[in-house]
């Protein structure tokens, strides 16, 4: 067994530690407190071309493995989820289907672009009726002429009402359920296509998060992303494990954000004399704290890592991401009150990682949906 | 022109450090950095590099093989090549010896002109960049602010003194040291992460510098250190009690005059 990154991986995980630091960090209560994009720091960070992380270095990417795509999930989720949802939306989701189907015409106008920070990518599953339940989507997509017409409205879509483009879930044959499932490519500037309410979230400000509406949609054939019809739900198969251990190196980061501040706060707040952290009820927490991330971080990393060897992820994935999120939780709350009553107060930022946290119990599937998947995979069907 | 840059690894600020039982070493939590000063002088040698046609950067450190991430945050940065000269089983605690092998790789590798920080925010000696231009024979200046090029032989630079600031005319080859201020450091592309987690970086025995292993190692050292004490701790806080608000007062007054001895 080695648990070691290699140096080039440790090297990577110094330069983006440093550049959260410098150019995330600092930014994260301002993003909050206003709860507007970032244009400015979208902008100077993608300037510096981390979008194209997982992609082929032949078209500009870095081609980075799975423990380093981890690395850079955690740390900069510990600079500010909020830029963080965005910034892996492109990363991710947002490119993932064009860059596995899309023709060369669809990469030029929306791949590449996007990986240069030009443009703003998302993907559509969640519905006002459906989110880990995918069998029920009910946006519809129906052959029409050397095309398909798309109806429906989407809701919770990160980056939703600034996006230049998306992939959006839709099913081709309602009777199918799951195996009617199909991806499509609607670009910005598509009649029919429009962005509905932004929703004002409790935690993840700053990310622009809301209903995408499709009014009689119709796109080309080749923005049909697939190599068949009805292998849509196959497909989010091939990415799920990836998406649900970067919550969990989310959920990482939240959780390694706020530790990193309540210790500094014990170090430094008196209490009847001496610092806090003398006291053994603070450093029972910081103990406990410490032991739950350490524990989350072996699952994410060996979850990212059977990922990279191409062994069957799903389980640790799955739980992994429950397990983190869960971490994240627990370490956020125990750090409201190592602050005490300031915790309360929107001029710390406690309050922020309490409010951040709660967003990833439900991306990547609620627990309740990843307990029963578990579940099922170890038992079966008896 | 060939630029090198000299540079130090050093403890990041928030790493825990402990004095070791033998009250002469210490124990450093695994967090590194490129010295802050040093970062100035990478930073200056890329912006030198863009005004003077064929330039090239060598980064070089003397110090342990973790040092290579300090070589390879400067070639993300933009340096060229980075050299790491080796100092396992060589530590020392005299600066007069690193900067004798600092000397010796310049002379083996040829230079137009070195820079390198100020001073390293661990030990604060702030002497390495003198001593390498003096072993060297070659004109120096300490912090400075400003780099401007002349001509391929002669360069202009500032530094500040006591209320004010000092321009002076440098003939090159020479050696500059980099003070807060003269730039504001790149954060590196990620092109220039690729290139730095890919580089070669080669790691040089210092005994093939011309130096003898004997005038290299701690026994060689002119300066000892004797022993290390943290600083005092932040006394306790006195919690001042009373009635009133003007008792409160009065006691914290007293308190300033007689023991606190402010007022």
């Amino acid at each position: 067994m080695d648990f070691a990154l290699t140096e080039q991986q440790e090297f990577f995980k110094k330069v983006i530690v440093d550049t959260v630091d410098k150019m995330v960090a600092p930014k994260a209560q301002e993003i909050d407190e206003k709860d507007e994009f970032p244009w400015e720091l979208w902008k100077e960070f993608t300037g510096l071309g981390y979008l194209g992380l997982r992609y082929p270095e032949e078209i500009g990417g870095m081609n980075a493995d799975k423990i380093m795509c981890m690395t850079f999930y955690e740390e900069i989720a510990r600079g500010s989820v909020g830029f963080a949802q965005s910034v892996i939306m492109n990363i991710l989701m947002g490119t993932y289907f064009i860059y596995r189907f899309g023709n060369d015409s669809i990469k030029e106008r929306c791949l590449y672009p996007a990986m240069r920070g030009e443009k703003i990518a998302t993907m559509c599953f969640t519905e006002d009726q459906s989110g880990s339940d995918l069998g029920a989507t009910r946006t519809t997509a129906v052959k029409d002429g050397n095309g398909w017409r798309i109806n429906g409205t989407k809701m919770w879509i990160t980056n939703g009402p600034i996006c230049d483009f998306c992939t959006v879930l839709a099913t081709t044959d309602p009777s199918k359920g799951l195996k009617g499932l199909n991806f499509f490519l609607v670009e910005k500037g598509t009649p029919g296509f429009s962005s509905g309410q932004v929703l004002n979230k409790l935690g993840c400000r700053g990310t622009v998060t809301g209903e995408l509406v499709f009014d009689n949609v119709w796109v080309p054939d080749e923005n049909f992303l697939g190599d068949e019809l009805g292998k849509g739900v196959i497909y989010v198969g091939d990415i799920l494990d990836e998406v649900r251990l970067m919550t969990g190196a989310m959920a990482l980061g939240i959780a390694k954000g706020a530790y990193n501040e309540g210790l500094e706060f014990a170090k430094k707040r008196v209490a009847f004399g001496q610092p806090i952290g003398n006291y053994q009820l603070i450093r029972e927490k910081f103990a406990d704290m410490d032991t739950l991330m350490n524990a989350a971080r072996l699952m994410i990393y060996h979850g990212a890592w059977m990922l990279e060897n191409g062994m069957d992820s799903r389980l640790i994935a799955a739980e992994a991401k429950m397990f983190a999120t869960e971490v994240c939780l627990k370490v956020v709350d125990e750090v409201t009150r190592i602050y005490g009553a300031n915790a309360f107060a929107y001029e710390y930022t406690p309050q922020r990682y309490f409010r951040d946290a709660r967003f990833l119990l439900y991306g990547g599937g609620t627990h309740e949906v990843l307990k029963d998947f578990i579940g099922r995979t170890i038992i079966g069907k008896l | 022109m060939n630029i090198l840059v000299f540079i130090k690894q050093v403890a990041d600020t928030e790493a825990r450090i402990l004095i070791k039982g033998d009250n002469r070493s210490l124990e450093i939590e695994n967090k590194y950095n490129l010295n802050f000063f040093d970062e100035f002088a990478v930073e200056e040698a890329i912006r030198f590099k863009g005004k003077v046609k064929d330039s090239k950067i060598s980064v070089c450190t003397y110090g342990g093989k973790k040092a290579v991430e300090a070589l390879r945050t400067a070639i993300a940065m933009g340096a060229d090549q980075a050299y790491l000269i080796d100092n396992t089983d060589l530590d020392t605690d005299d600066p007069l010896i690193t900067a004798k092998i600092l000397a010796g790789f310049a002379k083996k590798e040829g230079f137009d002109l070195i820079l390198c920080g100020r001073q390293a925010i661990d030990d604060e000696n702030g002497n390495i960049g003198a001593m390498v231009a003096e072993f060297l024979k070659i004109p120096h200046v300490t912090a400075i602010t400003k780099l401007d090029v002349v001509d391929e032989k002669k360069i202009i630079v500032e530094n500040d003194i006591e209320g004010g600031k000092e321009t002076k005319e440098v003939q090159l080859p020479a050696l500059l040291t980099t003070q807060k201020g003269i730039n504001e450091p790149r954060v590196p592309l990620i092109t220039g992460v690729m290139k730095a987690m890919k580089a070669n970086i080669p790691v040089i025995d210092p005994v093939t510098l011309g130096l003898a292993k004997e005038s290299l190692d701690r026994n060689a050292s002119k300066i000892k250190i004797l022993s290390y004490e943290t600083p005092k701790g932040r006394p306790p806080v006195k919690i001042i009690d009373g009635e009133t608000p003007e008792e409160k007062v009065k006691k914290l007054i007293k308190l300033l005059r007689e023991e606190a001895k402010v007022l």
